[in-house]
């Protein structure tokens, strides 16, 4: 074999193979006893797993982790002592042992020499800076979106990973649901002709910041750790109600938040995938008429949409192409501009399975050190495309970005609203 | 001022462009916050705490250097502090870094560390002696976050500095150790490889955690280029799983430069090594690295030749990783040898899943000329691997219908389920209604369906198969009108109620069943008429069940479910029935289904549960 240097990337016809891709599971071939794939998982090979703020959408990748044979879920960190209690409780009964260990400090968990991955569902408060905290601690990451509060942090999360050799899941499932995978490599493999436009379903154009509510007794920090709970958030008093909403705490961070980075973060990543993961888009204009545009550098746009979709149920997405389009949703359906781009096959046929599989897939690659579907590179391409589409939003006018800096063009403010600093003592 | 006090400050505030929040909670665009000067005036009033923090949410975006004092100011402030580091590290200008180097003067325990994170964002250089001092601080915390700054900081001086504290003391040195790769990307980033592989290399020498060893020799390698490649090897040979995982990771990021290509060829000759040497498993793995270096184009010339040789005769985790990276990065003259392996039992799956696999046109025709001449041995996996990647091919694969092989018969028709289009079909009916032989009749029945379901017509579809109903013969006429159900639609409706109303019993017993699971409420009218039709009453009865099932089932509205109830109610014969009809009316409590209660508890028989049923639709519906 002589060495050539690689110089164009090769775009991949899928032809015959995107219809035998989707119409058949092929199996990740990969020596079972390298993988432990074959049933009979030595315990050498076995996936140690913590997890880390795991409520009610927790729970449900929780469940995930724990049908895969060849995990073991060892431990649970949460600020809250009833939810430690739950997910010990559903982890210990699944073994029929008492070893799930409890711990109010995430961080004893990534001290633990044991534990090899950890799966991060606190509110997205947290997820950015526990991830890097992760990382550093050598553990591989699953962890729900959104990923990052602001932009910076998205750059900083993605070197992470990279410095550390991290394998990291974002908790875009999507990405591993066959009739959005379809969707994608229609539009990634030319089915549809160029690219021109891609739609994604922002439940809600609008941009949101956390308060400061009347200040209530600070609770036993042993059963509610309100320290631990804010983490980088800027100082407040405790109050019931702030506990309470875990998910839309500080989701965003500064002045921006909301639903475009809440469902762009699945919506959008789907997008990003159709346009082969390139670098996120150049221009994002302030919402008008329900729709909020941004522009990628070769001209095609990126459209955050609250209305006009095909009721295929929710976080539905559009890929439109110079010869065709397609769209797709939650409820397993696509809908297409001609049937011929099917290959002969049943839109049932294609249809999803569970998230499962996106579990599965980061535990294969924790065993390789493969990329995940939602892998950290390009989990930072579709929350920088949200950030700055929620910065557009928030100063109500166009902002450009450019990927070689990472800055906006020419301003000032919304260069401002890129970071934004975390309670002390934590930092990136 | 225009700030209100928020004594019950919202939880979420909206920021939307037309600012449409309530008064005193919003903040607005951009454009519409107050100046400058209203937001500081806030901050030297006696406003309340959550004023000021809104407030320094406000100057991050309005600020400038006439706010910094105010600000500066909050940073003792334990509970203000981290709202004003907001603005302090947006706010461009030399006031703001000054004001953070002050600070540092002052405070301490958590609050100087938040300055220091905050001197750290802002890569203020002019701080570096003041984080040097800070370094051996008696805080870990402090000394901690002294060296994140620097490593932020990234100039050759800091990582100077960071380089001699990699002897410090545990735990210490690991949060040193971690700074400096920062400080280390920042000088590769600027281009100066050289100092940044000093600061790796210093690392790889220092007694710090393994995870930061493995970081630091990823960036060594990275920082070398090709000369990082025998590193890359050694890296991938560690008996350490951290170190071995940290080569795999790196191996893969490879991919650009005038290394790429020799990355390739080294990982070909580690995996010829470990293969033969008794490292399959890794040698597995690092096929599978080659594949994900190369299945995005661009595969060296000689490549897919080596992986073909490692599919052919290696040890067989291998032979394995070596197929599917075939079905990677392979291309149509991989067909031959593929089709080869596909017979060999050891193999023969994971080939077949390569050859379908396999991406690109070209190889679809390869696949079909491969047909032509193939022996019955490899005419059942030609002819899989065509179905699967659903090659238009039925008129190849018409002769193997034929075939006095019935597993090359079975794989033929199995494929043409995939691949046969609607002027085809009729291959299909033929083999259903005359199979030669029962084994024949069962393929293509299977087949049948397999086409029947994905035809994007329906109503021709079922039009096909109602001819084909009506050629057939005995337990075939049934078996085509399940097919019939399946496909759905207007025209499979009405050929199913045709054959309810045939007159030919086993028609009518196929016909009545599939009505009686029909997935459209399109089919109540018709289950409603054979109720009344002369089809017997064992029909007549599941004919009524079916309808009520509708009604009870599927979403209608108010108007339409009260009235297939009423209809219901006359239609059904038996008792039993009639009072499950009763028991859909409180699932859906509308005015129109408490009339059909009312109207039912005059029928007699009914009283009582109509009477309930009304009684329970009044108790849901609103007062």
């Amino acid at each position: 074999m002589q060495a050539s240097r690689r110089t164009v990337s090769r775009r991949r016809a899928l032809q015959a193979g995107l219809s035998a891709g989707a119409a058949i599971a092929v199996p990740t071939i990969i020596p079972s006893s390298a993988l432990g794939l074959d049933g009979a998982v030595p315990p050498s090979e076995r996936i140690i797993v913590g997890g880390i703020g795991i409520g009610r959408r927790g729970e449900y990748d929780l469940g995930c982790f724990l049908e895969q044979s060849d995990v073991t879920f060892a431990a649970i960190a949460d600020v809250k002592e009833g939810r430690r209690q739950a997910v010990k409780k559903i982890a210990d009964t699944k073994y029929g042992t008492e070893n799930c260990t409890m711990h109010r400090d995430f961080r004893e968990v990534l001290d633990r020499k044991d534990i090899d991955a950890v799966l991060i569902a606190t509110g997205p408060n947290w997820h950015g800076l526990m991830a890097m905290l992760a990382a550093k601690a050598g553990k591989d990451i699953y962890c729900e979106k959104p990923c990052t509060k602001n932009i910076a942090e998205t750059l900083i999360h993605r070197d992470t990973m990279r410095r550390c050799g991290t394998v990291f899941q974002a908790g875009t499932q999507r990405r591993n649901l066959p009739h959005f995978a379809f969707a994608c490599e229609l539009a990634r493999t030319g089915r549809l002709g160029k690219i021109k436009k891609v739609y994604a379903h922002p439940n809600g154009l609008r941009a949101t910041m956390s308060g400061w509510l009347p200040a209530e007794p600070d609770p036993d920090p042993k059963v509610d750790d309100w320290d631990m709970y804010l983490g980088p958030a800027a100082w407040r008093p405790f109050n019931a109600n702030t506990l309470k909403d875990g998910f839309n705490f500080e989701k965003g961070g500064g002045l921006v938040g909301g639903g475009v980075l809440e469902w762009g973060s699945h919506c959008v990543d789907l997008c990003q995938w159709a346009v082969n993961d390139c670098l996120p888009p150049v221009e994002y204009q302030p919402p008008a008429n329900d729709q909020l545009v941004c522009r990628y550098a070769d001209g095609a746009e990126l459209i955050f949409r609250e209305k006009g979709w095909i009721p295929l149920g929710s976080c539905p997405v559009r890929f439109e192409g110079e010869t065709g389009w397609v769209e797709a949703g939650d409820s397993g359906k696509l809908v297409l501009s001609s049937p011929a781009l099917l290959a002969g096959r049943k839109i049932e046929e294609i249809g999803g399975y569970p998230a499962t599989v996106h579990v599965r897939d980061f535990l294969d690659c924790v065993k390789t050190r493969g990329k995940p579907k939602g892998n950290a590179d390009a989990a930072c391409n579709a929350h920088i495309a949200c950030h700055a589409a929620n910065i557009a939003i928030a100063l109500g006018r166009t902002v450009k970005f450019d990927n070689a800096t990472n800055m906006f063009v020419g301003d000032d403010e919304a260069n401002r609203l890129r970071s934004e600093a975390l309670r002390e003592p934590w930092r990136v | 001022m225009p700030l209100k006090n928020p004594k019950t400050l919202l939880l979420t505030i909206v920021v939307a462009a037309a600012c449409s929040v309530p008064a005193g909670l919003a903040v607005c665009a951009a454009e519409a916050l107050p100046a400058e000067a209203e937001l500081i005036a806030v901050l030297r009033s006696d406003a309340s705490e959550a004023d000021k923090a809104l407030v320094c949410k406000k100057l991050a975006i309005k600020g400038s250097a006439a706010a910094v004092g105010d600000l500066a100011k909050l940073l003792a402030n334990e509970r203000l502090a981290s709202w004003a580091r907001i603005p302090l590290e947006a706010i461009p200008g030399p006031e703001a870094d000054a004001a953070l180097r002050a600070a540092a003067g002052s405070l301490s325990g958590r609050l100087l560390v938040g300055v220091i994170n905050s001197i750290g964002v802002r890569r203020d250089a002019a701080a570096t002696s003041l984080l040097e001092g800070r370094l051996g601080d008696a805080d870990a915390e402090v000394a901690a976050a002294a060296a994140a700054a620097l490593g932020k900081i990234g100039t050759p001086a800091a990582a100077a500095i960071l380089a001699k504290q990699l002897t410090a003391a545990e735990p210490r040195l690991d949060h040193m150790a971690q700074a400096a790769i920062v400080c280390a990307e920042r000088l590769l980033a600027a281009g100066q490889a050289g100092e940044a592989g000093k600061v790796y290399g210093a690392i790889r020498t220092a007694k710090v955690s393994e995870q930061r060893q493995a970081e630091a020799t990823r960036g060594l390698i990275l920082a070398r280029g090709k000369d990082g490649i025998p590193l890359l090897i050694e890296t991938l040979r560690s008996p350490s799983r951290r170190m071995a995982n940290i080569g795999l990771f790196t191996a893969r990021e490879l991919l650009d430069g005038p290394a790429a290509g020799d990355v390739d060829v080294a990982l070909v000759d580690e995996i010829t090594r470990m293969a033969g040497g008794g490292s399959a498993d890794k040698a597995a793995l690092l096929v599978k690295v080659l594949a994900d270096r190369n299945a995005d184009g661009g595969v060296p010339p000689g490549l897919q030749a080596t992986v073909l040789r490692w599919a052919a005769s290696s040890p067989q985790a291998v032979r394995l990783a070596a197929l599917e990276a075939i079905g990677r990065i392979g291309d149509a003259s991989a067909v031959d040898p593929l089709v080869s392996l596909a017979a060999d039992p050891a193999v023969a799956d994971a080939a077949r899943m390569a050859l379908v696999a396999l991406p690109g046109e070209a190889v679809n025709r390869v696949v079909i000329g491969r047909l032509s001449g193939a022996d019955a041995k490899l005419q059942p996996i030609l002819a899989q691997v065509i179905g699967a990647r659903r090659i238009p091919a039925v008129a190849q694969l018409q002769p193997l219908v034929a075939s006095a092989d019935p597993v090359v018969r079975g794989a033929a028709f199995e494929a043409l389920g995939n691949i046969v289009d609607l002027a085809n079909l009729g291959l299909l009916v033929d083999a259903v209604v005359k199979p030669r032989d029962a084994a024949e009749g069962e393929a293509a029945h299977k087949s049948l369906l397999t086409a029947c379901v994905r035809m994007p017509d329906r109503d021709a579809c079922a039009e096909k198969l109602a001819t084909a109903v009506a050629a057939a013969s005995g337990e075939t006429k049934t078996k085509i009108l399940d097919i019939v159900g399946e496909v759905g639609g207007t025209k499979a409706l009405a050929t199913v109620k045709a054959a309810a109303m045939s007159g030919e019993e086993s028609l009518a017993d196929a016909a009545t069943r599939l009505l009686g699971k029909w997935m459209t409420a399109d089919a109540a009218p018709v289950l409603l008429d054979l109720a009344a039709a002369p089809i017997g009453e064992k029909y007549q009865t599941r004919a009524i069940r079916g309808y009520i099932r509708i009604a009870r089932q599927f979403a209608l509205a108010d108007a339409e479910r009260a009235e297939m109830c009423t209809k219901a109610l006359a239609a059904a014969k038996d008792a039993a029935d009639r009072k499950s009809v009763l028991e859909i009316l409180p699932r859906y409590p509308s005015p129109a289904m408490l009339a059909v209660a009312e109207q039912a508890s005059k029928l007699p028989g009914l009283e009582a549960e109509a009477k309930a049923a009304a009684d329970a639709i009044r108790a849901k519906l609103p007062k």
